[in-house]
């Protein structure tokens, strides 16, 4: 009991520090690839190289004034930050870094929530995100917040319902629900180079997934949600100091956990990276470590194709953006549905 | 027991957020501005509630998304159980005849210009 429960900690701590403790790496990232790609220095003063900028920003954060608005509805208000981290958050729950293994005499899995409906359960957690945005937007009582709020709410339902296509054709290829087996079908190669992932299987349904988790995280170039030059920053206009800090990390959180679900569904999880298998052959602690290192080295390539499509790509007029959600994305996810549903049926 | 986890990880996860949320109006500094307290309108009086009318073509979207959702929702379990499953053609001819009703709702959809916002 005492160990179960000390277990339970442990890996609650670690999978929240992970995310939390790569937050500032990633926003220096980001900071710096816009400066690469638009040829300036970017941060580079705090710090060796810059790197403690982050840290500086989230210190002025602390103590900047908490502006409370007299319009807003005061308990929504505060709440709104508070649930749209807490709902970035509880996906990481089911995401396991590394295969079951033994320690002390238990298996072990390293995953916080161990559950055999792991893709639901995430899915399910990481749509609960507009409910944070529309609270911010309703709760403002500013035009700015309601219209951004209102835009972002419209844009993630309409790319939810092309992803859950796509993740619908995931799950009947794979036949299962389970995290852990999806990963075990996406272990190995075929004509011993090509590793066995999802997305040799499904491009169309990887594409889906990809555009949809744009749009989810609100990035560009879905950012319609707080498009500068028309409704100045939308859903968090009103929010100041750290309670904008949360919507901050909110976002990045949520690009972490469906970058995360991407690379499950699509790019074999924890599997190891091709040329580390016979590194991992050593001994099973190193094993782990290795799977582990192969999970953040892809999470951390997503969030770089994150950063590079946002400094690439100019952002969709709003019809543009319904057009291609409704009109595209979705008869073509439907369409993959039916095509791989035939093919499995006739060739079985 | 595995939900008892989910439980400590969502309180731990509330308790950084609260903690978070009290830090900046524990430590940032208060200077009370009576405009500050305004709404924001890019420097000049807001007119107007801002819990007016607004597009109908959001609420139709949020209609429609349920819709759309549900069918997915019912295809989910559908996925799961196809590969094990002894009667796979019966399955298939059901997931054809609900697909074909999908189909007409969509084109009804599109056709009525629901989803249609303004060039």
């Amino acid at each position: 009991m005492l160990e179960s429960a000390i277990e339970i900690l442990l890996k609650t701590i670690v999978i929240l520090a992970l995310p939390l403790g790569a937050l500032p790496l990633i926003i220096h990232v980001e900071r710096r690839g816009a400066a690469f790609m638009q040829k300036r220095l970017g941060p580079n003063r705090v710090g060796p190289f810059g790197l403690l900028q982050p840290l500086a920003d989230v210190a002025k954060f602390m103590f900047k004034e908490e502006v409370h608005p007299t319009h807003v509805k005061p308990f929504f208000y505060v709440a709104a930050p508070l649930v749209a981290l807490v709902v970035a958050i509880l996906p990481l729950a089911c995401i396991p870094i590394a295969a079951p293994f033994e320690l002390f005499g238990r298996t072990i899995f390293p995953e916080v929530f161990r559950t055999d409906m792991g893709i639901f359960y995430a899915f399910a957690v990481s749509a609960l995100g507009s409910y944070g945005i529309l609270l911010a937007g309703w709760a403002s009582n500013n035009k700015y917040s309601m219209l951004g709020a209102l835009r972002a709410c419209a844009q993630m339902v309409s790319y939810e319902l092309s992803l859950s296509t796509s993740v619908v054709a995931m799950i009947f290829l794979y036949g299962t629900n389970d995290i852990h087996q999806m990963i075990g079908a996406q272990t190995g190669y075929w004509f011993g180079f090509l590793p066995k992932w999802g997305v040799f299987i499904q491009p169309v349904a990887a594409m889906l997934f990809l555009v949809g988790i744009f749009a989810e995280s609100n990035r560009l170039p879905f950012d319609l949600a707080e498009g500068e030059s028309e409704i100045v920053a939308g859903y968090h206009l009103e929010y100041s100091s750290m309670k904008f800090a949360l919507f901050f990390m909110a976002e990045y959180i949520h690009m972490i956990a469906l970058s995360a679900l991407f690379i499950i569904l699509f790019f074999g999880g924890y599997a190891l990276l091709p040329g580390m298998s016979f590194l991992a052959e050593k001994s099973p602690i190193l094993l782990v470590a290795l799977q582990a290192l192969s999970l953040i080295t892809k999470i951390a390539l997503m969030i770089w194709f994150f950063v590079w499509v946002r400094w690439t790509l100019p952002r969709f007029r709003y019809d543009q953006l319904m057009t291609l959600g409704w009109e595209r994305l979705l008869p073509l996810g439907i369409a993959n549905l039916i095509i791989t549903v035939l093919f499995v049926y006739y060739r079985n | 027991m595995e939900f008892a986890s989910f439980i400590v990880f969502f309180v731990i996860a509330c308790t950084l957020g609260g903690v978070l949320l009290g830090i900046s109006s524990l430590l940032g500094q208060k200077r009370k501005i009576v405009r500050k307290n305004d709404v924001y309108e890019s420097g000049v009086n807001a007119v107007g509630s801002a819990t007016r009318q607004y597009d109908v073509k959001f609420y139709l979207t949020a209609i429609l998304f349920l819709l759309f959702d549900v069918e997915i929702v019912f295809l989910l379990p559908w996925a799961m159980t196809f590969n094990q499953a002894s009667n796979q053609a019966f399955l298939l001819k059901g997931f054809i005849f609900f697909m074909v009703i999908l189909l007409v709702g969509y084109i009804f959809v599109i056709n009525s210009k629901a989803l249609k916002w303004d060039e």
